[in-house]
């Protein structure tokens, strides 16, 4: 096997190594240079990677041996520059012996180049796309042969797979990172529940290091009148030593500073540091062209400042406050209401500001606009709410004066004849005891008298029930609400009419065998309701028959529904009457008020339930009451 | 007080739901001299005009069944002539057309006194 074969043998070898044992950058990087070193005899490697920041495409010098390490790390060139810059772009290997002496030759001091003769210079190829370079120098003038720079190439276009990967994968962990960071904020905003804590958390998410980070933040809030951007809060460090301090304790917290600094108490008490009282203190009008946070905002458009000096819509407030030459603004603005702007710079570590930091800082703001906004809506939510509850107040209260009108004119029909007979009967009692105060009384003179007097009590009976019905009905429809059994409350009511029962000779079947638990009510006012339907269903059987109560359970269409029903078979209710029942002041019956049954609905409604009648001519009637089944926590209201 | 003319007696059919209005009606009525017949709804009170031929009918407007102006048009088409005062607890309905075909409104009250002028009139006349 020639020299050549072996030793590229042993170089794929090496690259398979590498390829299954890592996939750090640095680490691939300077194994790949000690492959160089080893298999070839040369003074000087460096490998140089394209690098796309800033939407430029330049050549980075990323690893080197032999080379001076601070220089080195300060070189790169855009492509076509130097030979270098060449060969990544006809993606062609040179090999010049006299180096210093080639057109394309380009010097860097840095790396002092001048100390090499010669230098092979190698295209890293990954399908056909550049990926970077490697070149290896020698101090003395050297002829590099054939075999030399098929052993490179043979390197370089393996090992271009694994920095390909590795570069992809560098890639997607940051991304990964920068994930990870904004969904913990995003968490930790909707956890929490003041309006200034978010903005607190989110402020400090944009100040965070990590790819991203700006050293200070600074929001300006724009007033309601939309008159002027005041600064509503500032968070970074009040000096460089304070700066150090907390990155160096970041630093500790690696991985995980989002979590380490939002889990320190007070969060408040960034409402002490000198920069937030120094932000707090600037104040700009919004007005065109006076200033570049009135344009940002106003335009809605993000601005970044390189020379602050030099610009002509910096004030000199501002300036002077910040102390930085270069800085970036971003507008808030949420369904085209400006709310204010988020200025951030890099006082303290002078990293340049640049479209890609930018990105992340671009999402941070925009959660700051709904917070903002969401705020902003939620209160004017309450207020309106506020409103309509008294509005609704107000309407029911007229509702109610109206309905009253209606019924003022029933009632006073219902009162009328009552009090017909009351003074009719009254005024005979008085003419009776009138004549019997000259006579003596007879039987028939006293038995009429007893007779006016009871008549007269029996009308007044029947007033004051009357008015305790209308109370009832037109009375605020406040319900006490406890849990109660079912079947105990039926056995209550059914309580009260045992001697009507029995006496009309009527069957009494009862089925709680579908019991469906305690249910939410006001107690009192549901045995009303059931109170009047027994009696409607006793009186309809005035010579006995069937009066059956069960209880039961119902799938409604807002969940389920617990019931009461009460069967009887006292041949029904005649269609014309039936049409009519559930109106107030109807009534088929001598002394009837006609408000039962639109009491008992309006209780029924009350409670979220119903009440329904299902009428069978000639067979019987069938009431069934209807109650949601609510958890106990979710009690009715009015 | 109850001074009973020697004239023959002149005939009221009294139709109210209430029991105790047709008490007292009756009761009122009968001191002032006439003869006085109860029906509870209209139908009886259809019934009643047939078999006992009163000399005018006081009718409630507000009952179960057949209302006291659907009675009133029914008495009418029968016996134009036969007076008939529409008696009720509602002052609205005096301004009702529908009441027109009546001899007379009255409102009632307590105080009978303005039923039984009325129906001394119409008697009368």
């Amino acid at each position: 096997m020639s020299q050549t074969t072996e030793i590229g043998l042993e170089i794929l070898s090496e690259v398979a190594r590498i390829s299954t044992s890592t996939l750090d950058l640095d680490e691939i990087l300077a194994r790949t240079i000690q492959i160089v070193k080893s298999k070839l005899r040369i003074d000087a490697c460096a490998l140089y990677l394209i690098d796309h920041e800033d939407g430029e495409t330049r050549l980075k010098l990323k690893g080197s041996s032999g080379l001076p390490e601070d220089g080195a790390a300060r070189v790169y060139l855009p492509l076509g520059k130097g030979v270098t810059g060449w060969v990544a772009q006809h993606k062609e290997p040179l090999a010049l012996n006299e180096a210093l002496q080639d057109p394309r030759f380009v010097y860097f001091p840095e790396i002092e180049e001048e100390r090499f003769q010669s230098m092979l210079s190698v295209p890293l190829l990954f399908q056909d796309e550049c990926i970077g370079v490697i070149n290896v120098h020698t101090f003395e003038k050297r002829f590099f042969n054939p075999m030399e720079i098929t052993l490179l190439q043979t390197l370089s276009s393996q090992i271009a797979g694994c920095i390909r990967n590795a570069l992809e994968y560098r890639k997607s962990q940051s991304l990964l990172r920068e994930r990870t960071l904004l969904y913990e904020i995003s968490q930790a905003v909707q956890a929490a529940t003041k309006l200034e804590h978010r903005l607190w958390l989110l402020l400090t998410g944009i100040t965070l290091g990590e790819g991203g980070g700006f050293n200070r933040a600074i929001l300006f809030q724009l007033d309601e009148r939309q008159s002027r951007l005041s600064g509503a809060m500032g968070l970074g460090p009040d000096s460089p030593e304070d700066a150090g301090r907390i990155w160096s304790e970041l630093k500790t917290h690696a991985g995980e500073e989002f979590h380490w600094v939002v889990s320190q108490a007070d969060w408040d008490q960034y409402k002490h540091s000198a920069f937030h009282r120094l932000v707090t203190g600037l104040e700009f009008p919004f007005r065109p062209q006076d200033n570049l946070l009135a344009e940002s905002l106003l335009h809605n458009r993000q601005e970044i400042v390189r020379d602050a000096a030099a610009h002509p819509l910096v004030p000199e407030a501002l300036r002077s406050a910040l102390e930085v030459n270069e800085f970036a603004v971003f507008p808030l603005v949420a369904h085209e209401v400006p709310l204010g702007v988020i200025l951030v710079d890099n006082r303290y570590n002078r990293h340049p500001i640049n479209e890609s930091n930018l990105k992340l800082f671009a999402r941070l703001a925009s959660q700051v606009t709904w917070v903002m906004e969401n705020n902003r809506l939620f209160k004017k939510l309450l207020e309106s709410n506020r409103e309509l509850l008294s509005t609704k107040e107000l309407l029911v209260q007229s509702e109610k004066l109206a309905a009253l009108g209606e019924l003022s004119a029933e009632v006073a029909h219902e009162i009328k004849n009552p009090l017909v007979s009351i003074g009719g009967f009254a005024r005979r009692l008085r003419d009776k005891l009138e004549g019997l105060s000259r006579e003596t009384p007879s039987e028939e003179d006293l038995q009429a008298a007893q007779n006016y007097a009871t008549i007269i009590l029996n009308e007044v009976e029947r007033l004051e029930t009357l008015l305790r019905n209308i109370l009832t009905f037109t009375r605020e429809d406040t319900l006490d609400l406890k849990p109660r059994a079912l079947p105990e409350l039926i056995e209550e009511v059914l309580g009260f009419f045992e001697t009507e029962i029995r006496q009309q000779g009527v069957i009494l079947e009862k089925d709680f065998s579908r019991n469906p638990g305690p249910v939410w009510m006001d107690a009192e006012k549901i045995k009303q309701v059931l109170i009047n339907v027994v009696f409607n269903a006793l009186e309809s059987m005035p010579e006995g028959g069937r009066l059956k109560l069960s209880t039961g359970v119902l799938d409604g269409d807002q969940g389920p529904l617990a019931q009461i029903r009460v069967e009887d078979n006292g041949g029904g209710i005649p269609p014309e009457v039936f049409q009519n029942i559930f109106n107030p002041f109807f009534t088929t019956k001598e002394g009837g008020t006609g408000l039962g049954l639109a009491i008992s609905q309006r209780i029924m409604q009350g409670h979220q339930g119903d009440i329904r009648v299902e009428n069978n001519v000639n067979q019987g009637v069938t009431v069934t009451l209807y109650f949601p089944l609510q958890n106990a926590d979710n009690s009715t209201k009015t | 007080m109850n001074t009973t003319p020697e004239i023959a007696k002149k005939k009221i059919l009294v139709v109210d739901d209430e029991t105790n209005i047709r008490l007292l009606y009756k009761e009122e009525l009968e001191d002032e001299g006439y003869d006085v017949i109860l029906a509870q709804n209209a139908e009886e009170a259809l019934a009643k005009l047939e078999k006992d031929a009163p000399d005018l009918v006081t009718v409630d407007i507000k009952m179960p069944g057949m209302n006291g102006i659907d009675f009133l048009n029914k008495v009418k088409e029968k016996r134009k002539d036969l007076p008939v005062i529409l008696c009720s607890a509602y002052g609205s309905f005096k301004q009702d057309f529908r009441v027109w075909a009546s001899d007379a409104y009255v409102v009632k009250s307590a105080d009978l006194q303005e039923l039984k002028t009325t129906i001394k009139e119409i008697l009368n006349f």
